[in-house]
């Protein structure tokens, strides 16, 4: 083993075990280029190297932007997380993990009460126990902040009043845990008990205390903190369905149910500097809250993002707890920390809302989706967390797939004095998407025609524009729908199975980033930023602000610089845990991180590829064009001896300027419409997926048990397949609790019934279906090496396919979830009555005979099949528009060539009498309104 | 979550534990005896009715003991799920218990103890007191039950064990041990209607084992859990059901989880029997009557109105169980 050198000092010798494996540590480790036990450079693997540039990967999608920077190092290979090492041998430092000297812990009063003004706190016994450090009140901060800019209203702790059980109240640090959980029993609290709003039905109308005051923009006197009204398209298309059915689905709040509860460690240095350590999905949104909170500029304070043991959406917003840590850390100058019991996770909540949702849907007599008409009443609990955008996605995220003829959406969130919800893995679509799909197989049912042939009739092409506007670049969804029907047996099962038995289909749709960032302007300033340094030893160092969160990302972006730069994996370290020195960056939320990052990452190596590349051409005489990067090497490409070492072009490229470093960033492209609401929604790319499921129901108990999923999503392009595959098993596991078992149980007085893990029902492994992941990769445009997300959108489908499994087994459509066995009995026992069948075994399957438009739809599924392909291909990415199906010229304005054809964004008078539970918010004049009446 | 401080005293043998519970009795000392601590610790966790002693049964000899006619307080469930002499029926009914982890460290003695259950009674401290606490650990407070309202006489959170309608059907003694002595009580009269109560120990008592007859080995039975998950959940509901087989006098039914107590449905067996056995019709109206007989509470995860429904369900099951 001349010249190379390992991991780990000591040992020499033998480096291998007598059974061949490495020794973990004792790794050789070549000098880059050449020595060492892989004294010649590895071959180029051309089976990961694009046909366009020469290698042997198959393009069925046409050629990508990046097949020219691919070097076969790394993209599409299954490969370990990066950061995998650190957590299987449990030294990866989780928020609870962290152990500063000195410190001391902080516990938090909560309230008893669910809805109470605080008309004092006496904290002096609190302060006269020894062992007390610091003791902090509302009083301490008055500074609002909250996760969105339009909607600060959350304190570190309740100024005035409480908005829940266990909303903050006060917090106490001590010298240890005992001590400061006996302080919290020596607060003497004054409150006066408030009427509680616990059903958001009730939260639409006027309250004597509404449970926040927005001023003039404040709806009346109501709990309604965001309304929207969106419609668009011919509304007279729904006259005369051929088919059409109209849904109220009652989806209860679930939970992240994270493993890792929430914690964080407060320290200010001895500059005065805070160095905060939480584990953050968005650790700069956490950075800006803790500033205007603590009213310190941002410079002086440093997020330390520590291992995030689970997020789901659930760590992404900015919490009082780390207000509070920070606070009584400033005041007893020790380190403080707070970690968090389970029942305080539930607590501060932030899960899916519970949500009312109707949903009206019908087709013409050519099975054309003619129009969806969606109403969506949610339970914002008592904050506002990402709920402005919740109300957005619960209706515009249904605009695609399908090609519609009109949409229709009325949304409204409201407070109620419940823990805040807020964002969670699939943001805001997940509710509605289950009730469409619902709806699309009722609709199949009611042609007579399959529900995988209707939705591939009706589905929008490759770089179409949908009904409200959303650009769609790559599209995977055929491809998908094409794949699960045949992986399984789908033909030779629907609607053919026996009694208890049954298989149904769910699609997804969902935005791969969010094309606003929230906090600034896109064209002013960048989504996100990466900054790569390579210094003498050739490692190369990546600093990225993105929160790894266990969903790899920064295994991603490890493996997109090593593929640029043709470097083995372990040479790339990425930095991404301290604001310090991490470029802003929004986090990993709304399916950014891989899309944005790794595009930002690509463009930084591309920086340092160019610079080692001039650097070569120095050396040997050929332009970059005509070189090769290959495994630490670069080479002439028609005589590979002719070449240079990585790292002697390297140090060429260094020569006068030490360090190579490069910075790369992501914006989005313009696009999208311009009505009010027109960016929520709007993504650089969009995701699709499509599951079938099998189901087996107990027919006696009405417990059911999913069996087996074939999974299929359009990523775009499987950076890692391995991660890919885990986060689909991982989302049907998610999505699979929602629909058997797992709610947030609020009981006759309001409580929150069942805050740990026991009693929310979280799916065992028992429960767990065994899932056939289906990588489907319809190469995106502007994707990283044609990558999409594949974090969230998973998720979507297994909840309507399970609903519409159960109803293929038993002849029962249930618009309630979860799906508990309670819920499915009597449901079963109702249609048992329905039909007069004494034994639940006597009742019939549902079956299917194809009625005249399944010919129709079949024709139509095989003609938009060889538009799409051509498409896909095609270099014209000019849009296909929704709406052209239905015989309109997508050249002249839509409001041009139809009367009826309608693009608003507030109801008209009209309408305002017919409009669903959560439209019933328009009916409420704005404060400003009202004044200006009187 | 931090565990409140209390004292853990760790008697070798029988005589010890009786003499420290003797000793902290006549001091006037509250304490609770504890085996596997699957029930006890995380009711302790979140300050369910804590205790300053605690008495550990872990290191006292003997009490590990299985065998096809007896069973010790401490064998844990585990052990109870593998072939090594115990009733097959018990080895299906603690292989149902909780989850594989719990299972190493939960035992016979604590299965039968087990706490009631009630989802207003297990919740934290913080939890409790918003609701101004509850009948069954009322702080002092005098506080109502929050299930049934307005009465305070009675506790009606569900026992929710899954070997006590096993041993019920297999006809199993419990053998008690005190500072008064050694008393044997049938298991069927081991417990006593009320969720605070429990069962008929006293002070100073615990279970120091099972004994099960002879002939209880040539029954075969059945055991039917609801669960909404078919690990980590307590039932819902549970039916157990054992007959020498062919002999359908020998008949005998149990369930748990449906009230305080678990329950033995002779009355109604008897009634079926009287009726004339005529197999799956006798079945049938057997597992109604069943139904009937039982009157669960709202204060577990599933419906009372479900859980009850499902009783003819886990029945019938139960009873076909062994009959095929």
């Amino acid at each position: 083993m001349s010249g190379g050198y390992k991991q780990q000092p000591g040992g020499g010798g033998n480096i291998t075990r007598k059974d061949g494996k490495r020794v973990a540590g004792k790794q050789s480790f070549p000098p880059p280029g050449s020595g060492g036990s892989r004294p010649q450079m590895a071959k180029r693997d051309l089976q990961f190297i694009p046909e366009t540039v020469g290698g042997r990967e198959k393009q069925p999608a046409g050629a990508h932007v990046h097949d020219r920077i691919r070097t076969g190092t790394t993209v599409g290979k299954s490969m370990k997380l990066v950061d995998s090492n650190a957590k299987v041998t449990g030294q990866a430092w989780y928020g609870d993990d962290v152990r500063l000297p000195n410190e001391c812990i902080a516990k938090i009063l909560r309230s008893p009460h669910h809805y109470a003004k605080v008309i004092s706190i006496d904290t002096s016994k609190v302060e006269a126990l020894p062992g007390v450090l610091a003791v902090a009140t509302g009083q301490d901060s008055l500074n609002s902040f909250g996760v969105l800019p339009v909607t600060k209203d959350e304190h570190a702790m309740a100024v005035d009043k409480v908005r829940h059980v266990g909303d903050l109240v006060a917090c106490v640090a001590a010298v240890d845990e005992a001590t400061a959980l006996h302080a919290l029993s020596l607060f003497e609290v004054e409150y006066e008990e408030l009427e509680p709003v616990f059903d958001p039905k009730k939260g639409l109308e006027d309250a004597d205390e509404p449970i926040h005051w927005r001023g003039k923009y404040h709806l009346g006197k109501t709990n309604v903190q965001k309304r929207v009204f969106q419609e668009f398209g011919d509304r007279s298309l729904i006259d005369k369905p051929s088919a059409s059915n109209h849904n109220k689905w009652t989806m209860k709040g679930v939970h992240h149910g994270f493993t890792e509860p929430h914690a964080v460690v407060a320290h200010w240095d001895p500059n005065g500097r805070l160095q905060l350590y939480t584990p953050s999905q968005v650790p700069h949104y956490t950075h800006r809250a803790l500033s205007t909170v603590l009213s310190v500029p941002m410079h002086q304070i440093n997020v330390i993002r520590t291992f995030v043991g689970g997020g789901f959406g659930g760590k992404s917003d900015p919490f009082p707890h780390e207000m509070c840590a920070a606070l009584l850390s400033r005041k007893c100058g020790r380190p403080v920390r707070i970690t968090f019991d389970r029942e305080e996770v539930y607590m501060i909540n932030r899960g899916r809302h519970p949500s009312h949702i109707e949903v009206k849907m019908s087709a013409d007599k050519e099975a054309r989706i003619t129009g969806f008409d969606i109403d969506a009443l949610i339970d914002g609990g008592g904050f506002a967390s990402f709920g402005h955008v919740t109300s957005y996605y619960n209706g515009v995220l249904a605009t695609a797939p399908y090609e519609l003829g009109s949409f229709h959406y009325t949304g409204a969130r409201v407070w109620t004095n419940k823990p805040a919800s807020g964002a969670m893995r699939g943001h805001g679509a997940v509710n509605t998407r289950c009730a469409v799909e619902v709806g699309l197989d009722q609709m199949a049912e009611d042609l007579s025609v399959d529900p995988i042939d209707l939705r591939l009739a009706n589905l929008l092409p490759p770089h179409s524009r949908t009904i409200s506007g959303f650009r769609i670049t790559s599209n995977g969804m055929r491809e998908a729908l094409e794949r699960v029907r045949e992986g399984s047996d789908w033909d030779n099962k629907f609607r053919q199975l026996p009694l208890g038995k049954g298989i149904g289909i769910g699609c997804g749709f969902f935005i791969s980033g969010s094309g606003l960032p929230i906090h600034w302007d896109p064209n002013k300033f960048p989504h996100a930023t990466v900054h790569i340094q390579v210094d003498m030893d050739g490692g190369v160092t990546v600093h990225s602000g993105a929160a790894e969160i266990g969903q790899g990302s920064t295994t991603a972006i490890a493996q997109v610089v090593a593929e640029v730069l043709a470097l083995p994996i372990e040479m790339i370290h990425v930095r991404s845990h301290e604001s310090d020195t991490s470029p802003v960056d929004l986090g990993s939320y709304s399916s950014r991180v891989t899309f944005m990052n790794a595009n930002a990452a690509i463009r930084a190596a591309i920086e340092i590829r160019d610079k080692l590349l001039n650097a070569a051409w120095e050396m040997i005489g050929y332009h970059p064009d005509l070189l090769v990067l290959n495994d630490r090497r670069i080479y002439y490409k028609h005589d590979p001896s002719i070449g240079v070492s990585y790292l002697k072009a390297l140090h060429k490229a260094q020569e006068d300027k030490g360090a190579l470093i490069s910075s790369g960033a992501y914006r989005s492209p313009p696009m999208g419409g311009i009505h009010k609401g027109a960016a929520a929604g709007l993504a650089p790319a969009y995701s699709f997926s499509a599951y079938v499921a099998e189901t087996d129901v107990d027919i006696e108990t009405g417990k059911i048990k999913c069996t087996n999923v074939w999974a299929a999503h359009d990523c775009g392009r499987a950076l890692n397949p391995l991660a890919v595959k885990g986060q689909i098993i991982g989302s049907c596991h998610m999505g699979l609790g929602q629909v058997i078992s797992e709610e947030m149980v609020y009981g006759r007085t309001g409580h929150l019934q069942n805050a740990n893990l026991l009693e929310y029902k979280i799916p065992s492994v028992h429960e767990m279906p065994n899932v056939v992941p289906i990588i489907v990769e319809s190469c995106d445009p502007e994707g990283p090496f044609g990558a999409k997300e594949a974090g969230e959108g998973p998720l979507l489908p297994i909840l309507p396919a399970v609903v519409n499994s159960v109803y293929d087994a038993i002849g029962i459509r249930i618009n309630d979830l979860p799906l508990t066995p309670d819920t499915v009995y009597f449901a079963i026992e109702k249609k048992m009555k329905a039909q007069s069948v004494d034994d639940p075994l006597e009742l019939e399957s549902p079956r299917l005979t194809h009625s005249a438009m399944q010919q129709v739809v079949v024709e139509r599924a095989a003609q938009h099949k060889v538009r799409d392909i051509a498409r896909q291909r095609s270099d014209d990415t000019s849009a296909y528009v929704n709406g052209v199906l239905f015989g309109f010229d997508p050249n002249i304005p839509l409001e041009d060539q139809v009367e009826g054809w309608r693009s608003a964004t507030e109801p008209l008078p009209e309408q305002l009498a017919e409009l669903g539970f959560a439209g019933k918010a328009w009916l409420k004049k704005e404060q400003r309104e009202l004044e200006g009446d009187n | 979550m931090l565990m409140p401080p209390f004292t853990l005293h760790h008697p070798s043998n029988v005589e010890q534990a009786c003499e420290i519970a003797k000793q902290l009795l006549e001091d006037g000392q509250q304490f609770d005896w504890v085996a596997g601590g699957t029930d006890l610790i995380p009711n302790y966790k979140w300050h369910i009715n804590t205790k300053p002693h605690v008495i550990s049964l872990a290191k006292i000899e003997g009490t590990n003991v299985i065998s096809a006619t007896e069973i010790g307080c401490m064998a844990r469930l585990s052990d109870l799920t593998i072939a090594n002499g115990a009733h097959p029926l018990i080895a299906e009914a603690a292989s149902k218990v909780a989850s594989s982890l719990i299972r190493k460290n939960a035992t016979m003695g604590g299965n039968l103890c087990l706490d009631t259950r009630c989802f207003w009674y297990n919740q934290g401290e913080d939890w409790r007191r918003s609701i101004d606490w509850c009948h069954k650990a009322d702080c002092g407070s005098g506080a109502d039950c929050r299930v049934i309202p307005n009465q305070n006489t009675l506790c009606v959170a569900t026992y929710q064990g899954d070997l006590a309608p096993n041993l019920m059907v297999l006809e199993a003694v419990v053998h008690i041990v005190g500072p008064s002595g050694q008393r044997q009580v049938s298991i069927g009269d081991f417990y006593q209607l009320d969720g605070k109560k429990k069962n008929v120990l006293e002070a100073g008592e615990f279970l120091l084992k099972v004994t099960l007859p002879k002939q209880s080995q040539q029954r075969i039975g059945c055991y039917q859990k609801l669960r909404v998950r078919d690990s980590w959940d307590f039932p819902e509901a549970g039916v157990a059901a054992s007959w020498i087989a062919g002999d359908e006098k020998s008949l005998l039914i149990a369930s748990t989880a449906l009230e305080s107590i678990p329950k033995m449905h002779d009355e109604q067996v008897s009634e079926a029997l009287a009726a004339g056995w005529n197999g799956a019709d006798s079945v049938k109206s057997l597992s109604v009557a069943i139904q009937k007989s039982i009157n669960p509470v709202n204060n577990t995860t599933l419906t009372p109105r479900y859980r009850k429904k499902m009783v003819r369900v886990l029945a019938k099951r139960a009873i076909e169980g062994f009959l095929q």
